[in-house]
């Protein structure tokens, strides 16, 4: 079990030290409708994309389409990093990148709906490489009347 | 991850992560972010548990109803390390010996991989578009000083990594998936054959077979070995 990176394996907590994070100033949490009316994307930096699909590269800060009714068979993971489990995911891609619990979300009435299209980057991306693909993402998910985006990395 | 929270929310998109490593979190300061303490790889914590991952997802999407970030919430519930089988052994002879190849131990793997396709209906291999063999074909041509460009030799590496911890699922008492990743380090010609890899890419002419040998082909978990091998 993971907790903290003093908790971990020195190895392991090294490697992560010495990724560095960037810094921002704050951005202002948006208001938005109750959960239960808000229609969700699903956003993965595991680097998954459908077989077929351009894999991911070295310094990749694009992203891949991912249809809401993409079949668990289609989906592979081209993460440039090896410093991850994916035995996980091998085994139930929901552990990763979990758009059935979403679909039950939305069945349950807990959230109102889920966007026709979901994306995943490679969470190892240069922000500076990200940013313009985001901005991109961003008029797309509000074309298809996207009110919030769940972001789950690995 | 955190930055996406950034671009996105500057854009009118209100977001929510989980965060695997708090400190990261804590440096970037995203809008709305649930910390869990689950292995990385695995942010909604148990694979093939519906329910333990629709709270963890239905806990951060709650979040989106709060303003007041940026914020880290905690998520309460822990994952118990995976029940260990002692006793775990391969039921095929997979141990290196003289006359093996990585060809012969790729192809005895095939009906355990098949296996595993036909329990769980998919398969994670495929990145490289390449059969098994063929990938195989790429690494033992590295290693004979004669490699592919970085990103085919990657992708057909990861492809094999998926193969291998995939038709090791199959096997008849599969133990826990870090016996499986123990398996491929200690007992297999691939493994092997990745450690023998790392010191020649790390010395070669191509810089990007470089950063492969140096970043993208041995976990750091798994480096001290590099010493042994």
């Amino acid at each position: 079990m993971v907790k903290r990176l003093s908790d971990m394996p020195e190895v392991e907590a090294h490697h992560l030290r010495r990724i560095e994070c960037p810094t921002f100033d704050d951005t202002p949490a948006l208001p938005g409708k109750p959960l239960s009316q808000r229609r969700i994307a699903l956003i993965s930096t595991a680097g998954l994309h459908r077989r077929g699909d351009r894999p991911f590269r070295p310094g990749d800060g694009s992203y891949r389409v991912i249809p809401a009714g993409t079949p668990a068979r289609d989906l592979v993971m081209s993460h440039i990093s090896v410093n991850f489990d994916r035995t996980g995911f091998q085994q139930d891609h929901n552990v990763a990148f979990p758009i059935d619990r979403l679909r039950e979300l939305v069945e349950q009435g807990v959230v109102g709906s889920m966007a026709a299209m979901h994306y995943s980057f490679m969470g190892a991306f240069p922000p500076d490489a990200a940013e313009p693909h985001a901005r991109h993402l961003a008029g797309l998910l509000k074309q298809d009347a996207v009110d919030a985006a769940l972001l789950v990395p690995v | 991850m955190g930055a996406l929270g950034h671009f996105l929310e500057r854009q009118g998109i209100p977001t929510a992560s989980i965060s695997l490593v708090r400190e990261h979190t804590e440096t970037i300061r995203p809008p709305r972010a649930l910390w869990v303490t689950f292995e990385l790889g695995r942010p909604l914590g148990i694979p093939d548990d519906p329910d333990f991952q629709r709270r963890v997802l239905r806990a951060t999407a709650e979040l989106l109803e709060r303003t007041d970030g940026p914020l880290i919430a905690d998520y309460p519930e822990e994952v118990a390390e995976e029940a260990d089988f002692t006793g775990w052994a391969c039921p095929i002879n997979l141990a290196p010996q003289a006359t093996d190849t990585l060809a012969a131990e790729i192809d005895r793997l095939a009906t355990w991989h098949d296996q595993s396709v036909a329990r769980t209906g998919r398969t994670t291999v495929g990145v490289s578009g390449l059969d098994m063999p063929k990938a195989g074909g790429l690494l033992s041509a590295a290693l004979a000083g004669d490699p592919p460009p970085a990103q085919t030799l990657k992708e057909a590496i990861d492809d094999l990594r998926a193969y291998y911890l995939e038709a090791a699922s199959a096997f008849p008492d599969p133990g826990t998936s870090k016996k499986r990743k123990a398996w491929l380090w200690d007992e297999t010609l691939f493994g092997r054959a990745l450690l023998e890899l790392q010191p020649r890419l790390a010395a070669s002419a191509d810089p990007q077979l470089r950063v492969l040998g140096n970043l993208t082909l041995i976990p750091a978990t798994e480096r001290h070995r590099l010493a042994k091998a």
